[in-house]
């Protein structure tokens, strides 16, 4: 069955789905070794040597992928399993909030709140992994749940102000992060729920979850690697067959690529959008629960690492298809958990965050792309059918920044 | 209760000049009808700019870098946004994520990860008649940038609407295809729009490194930029509406620092996160109970195709 976004033109013979995939995924791919390249060039630059940059490059591959020469010289697995667990902890939270971004997209809505969303349900797993007691394994789920509810509930909003006042959803959730990360941050965490101090130090945040509440870890106890990957896999498959696979799924993505025509066509589109907003909204509350649960245990006295806006990137750098999402945040989460070790090198460890801001700026591009690889097929016509006019899934760019009016 | 209100005038003063050319930047790019979430971005490349550039050249100089610096990234979104027609929020925000994790590692490989060497402040003006008077006390001492901060908005004003040049502009924002029936470029009109709007971001970064405090410090701007976008939906979309809202919101946050300060008891009753997501909220509520008329220019965040019919 042909994708229905996935352009054939008759001039051309179809293509197998492997090509097609590769063809569609290729100007993300080149964005992702462009940056890539050129962050290389920047340490090069800044350090004045290009085997500092390369050995930087490593010592992130390392920090990702495990470090093997120090596995087959000592033949401890801890040196292979703990980067293997850093990577899968932060790419975890990365599908989640990139899953959160590309639904929404689909639907035509841009979510530039899944900061806030994901500052909410973390808020909440933190309080419902503290304050209640349960049987382990049930705790967590609940604390995961609840945090999903937190942030759909928190999606609710721009939804409806899109849709009763025709509030331009960029703007309602760049004002509702503020919103979110003010409450909870310089109220909430430091005032009604901040830590009980035991003992000598005082800690920030707020309580400790109990351990019931905590995801179970997976490999052994000096990985993180824990219960929050495989769900994020989990997930990203099930928004695939959400997506492409029912007619739900089908409806709003035909909302994204043309409202009028859904609309026309009979799909309640604003009962869709609502929620695709929830669904949004609710994958990045996980993302928060996620954080709470496998790596801080409490909710910090700040997030850190800004992943909501980072959705944004994987998301988009995944395509906004669920699966090219898992892909993105897999590699991100691989060259995040890298950045530590880049420190040893005196280079700072949020460094993968910019290569992976370049990415999105050079995917952001994307009819550059298009218009140089389909000028090199024009060019040899003998050699390849000419290329499709869309062959990337076409964005629902009008719609996703229809303006603020 | 003069004191306290002159007080509270001077540090809304020190620190409303980097959200109001933020704001006006911000106003400027999107009555032209590209949407500029990536003002933060840009505040933060002209803030680290200017304080680097004034450690080896004379401070007014470095500030003039940082509006380089901000028209730099800004070059990069007209690029895509008016030649390539992307999409304007993507593109704002990939400068935002660029500017953020580019400048913290420019700190930290040249200077250390909190911040730039202390540089010299902008000068501060004393102004003869008002430096005795109470209350209009707290007019007095500022840099050249408060100053400038609040005359701009009504050169912005009158450039907008009493000029042909700012006619056109609006005119890119409100309907590009009847600016081209003109024979007028909106793509150059769009892309100069965008420049103006990072040169002033820049600007409004470097006042933060030059003339609110002495260095780049690396959180900055923290958010002032997305605090600009508010002020300019507050303000719906004119220059003097922004300007209001920059300055409604710089007072909150005086007012905030200043409790901080010198009456915790005060923060106690009312908690600090309350008071920071004060302008949020206003801008919310009023954007959820004005009946879709926001202001916003019709054609604002569309790529304009000449050849598209």
């Amino acid at each position: 069955m042909a994708e229905p976004n996935a352009t054939v033109t008759e001039a051309e013979a179809p293509r197998s789905r492997l090509a097609e995939a590769i063809w569609a995924s290729l100007p993300s791919a080149l964005s992702v070794g462009l940056s890539l390249l050129i962050c290389l060039l920047m340490i090069a630059v800044t350090k004045g040597s290009l085997s500092l940059a390369g050995n930087a490059y490593l010592e992130m591959l390392r920090g990702g992928l495990g470090d093997w020469d120090a596995f087959s010289e000592t033949g401890s697995w801890t040196q292979l399993t703990r980067p293997w667990g850093e990577a899968a902890t932060k790419a975890a939270i990365l599908t989640f909030t990139g899953l959160s971004v590309a639904v929404a997209y689909r639907a035509g809505l841009f979510n530039i709140g899944a900061q806030g969303q994901m500052t909410v349900g973390a808020i909440t797993a933190a309080v419902l992994g503290a304050k209640m007691s349960l049987p382990p394994g049930l705790h967590a789920a609940v604390c995961v749940a609840g945090a999903a509810a937190a942030g759909g509930a928190y999606a609710v909003l721009p939804a409806v102000l899109k849709l009763r006042r025709g509030v331009h959803e960029v703007i309602s959730t760049i004002m509702l992060n503020w919103i979110a990360v003010s409450l909870v941050e310089n109220w909430l965490v430091v005032g009604p729920l901040r830590a009980t101090a035991t003992g000598v130090n005082s800690i920030s945040g707020t309580d400790q979850i109990l351990p019931t509440a905590v995801l179970p870890r997976l490999l052994s106890d000096s990985s993180r690697m824990h219960a929050g990957f495989p769900l994020a896999l989990l997930a990203a498959f099930a928004t695939w067959v959400w997506l492409f696979r029912t007619r739900l799924g089908f409806e709003t993505r035909a909302m994204g690529q043309n409202a009028e025509a859904a609309r026309a066509a009979g799909i309640p589109s604003a009962r869709r959008a609502v929620q695709a907003m929830v669904l949004a909204g609710a994958l990045a509350g996980v993302a928060g629960s996620i954080l709470v649960q496998g790596t801080e245990m409490r909710f910090p006295a700040t997030l850190g690492a800004p992943y909501g806006f980072d959705g944004i990137a994987i998301a988009l750098i995944g395509e906004t298809h669920p699966l090219g999402v898992g892909a993105s945040a897999l590699l991100f989460g691989i060259l995040r958990a890298g950045g530590t070790r880049m420190q040893l090198l005196g280079v700072h460890k949020s460094f993968p965050e910019l290569i992976q801001g370049l990415a999105l700026l050079f995917v952001a591009g994307r009819l550059i792309w298009q218009w140089a690889l389909t000028r090199r097929q024009k060019r040899a016509p003998a050699a390849a059918p000419p290329a499709p006019a869309a062959p990337a899934p076409p964005a629902p760019t009008a719609a996703a920044a229809g303006g603020g009016a | 209760m003069i004191q306290v209100l002159e007080a509270l005038l001077f540090s809304t003063l020190e620190y409303a000049p980097a959200l109001i050319f933020a704001s006006l930047g911000a106003v400027l790019s999107e009555r032209s009808g590209v949407v500029n979430i990536g003002v933060e971005g840009m505040m933060r490349v002209g803030a680290f700019a200017a304080a680097v550039a004034a450690l080896a050249v004379p401070t007014p100089v470095g500030v003039l870098a940082g509006m380089a610096a901000g028209a730099g990234l800004a070059a990069i979104h007209a690029y895509l946004c008016v030649k390539w027609r992307s999409d304007q929020v993507v593109s704002g925000m990939a400068l935002n994520l660029v500017a953020l994790a580019g400048m913290t590692f420019l700190l930290e490989s040249l200077y250390s990860p909190t911040g730039t060497p202390s540089i010299e402040q902008l000068h501060r003006w004393t102004i003869p008649g008002l430096a005795s008077v109470p209350l209009l006390r707290g007019l007095s001492g500022h840099s050249a940038m408060t100053y400038l901060a609040l005359a701009a908005p009504f050169a912005f004003h009158l450039f907008l609407w009493r000029t042909a040049a700012g006619l056109r502009l609006r005119s890119a924002g409100e309907k590009p295809a009847a600016v081209a029936t003109m024979g007028i470029s909106v793509s150059l009109l769009r892309t100069l729009a965008v420049l103006g709007s990072g040169t002033l971001a820049g600007l409004g970064g470097a006042a933060l490194s030059t003339s609110t405090l002495e260095r780049f410090e690396h959180h900055m701007p923290a958010g002032l930029g997305f605090m600009a976008v508010a002020a300019i939906v507050f303000g719906r979309w004119t220059p003097l509406g922004a300007f209001g809202a920059a300055l409604f919101f710089a007072a909150g946050n005086a007012l905030r620092i200043g409790l901080a300060s010198s009456a915790p008891g005060v923060l106690e009753v009312i908690p600090q996160g309350f008071l920071l997501a004060l302008p949020y909220v206003l801008t919310l509520l009023l954007l959820s109970t004005r009946q879709r008329q926001s202001g916003a220019p019709a054609a604002l965040g569309t790529a304009y195709d000449p050849e598209a019919r």
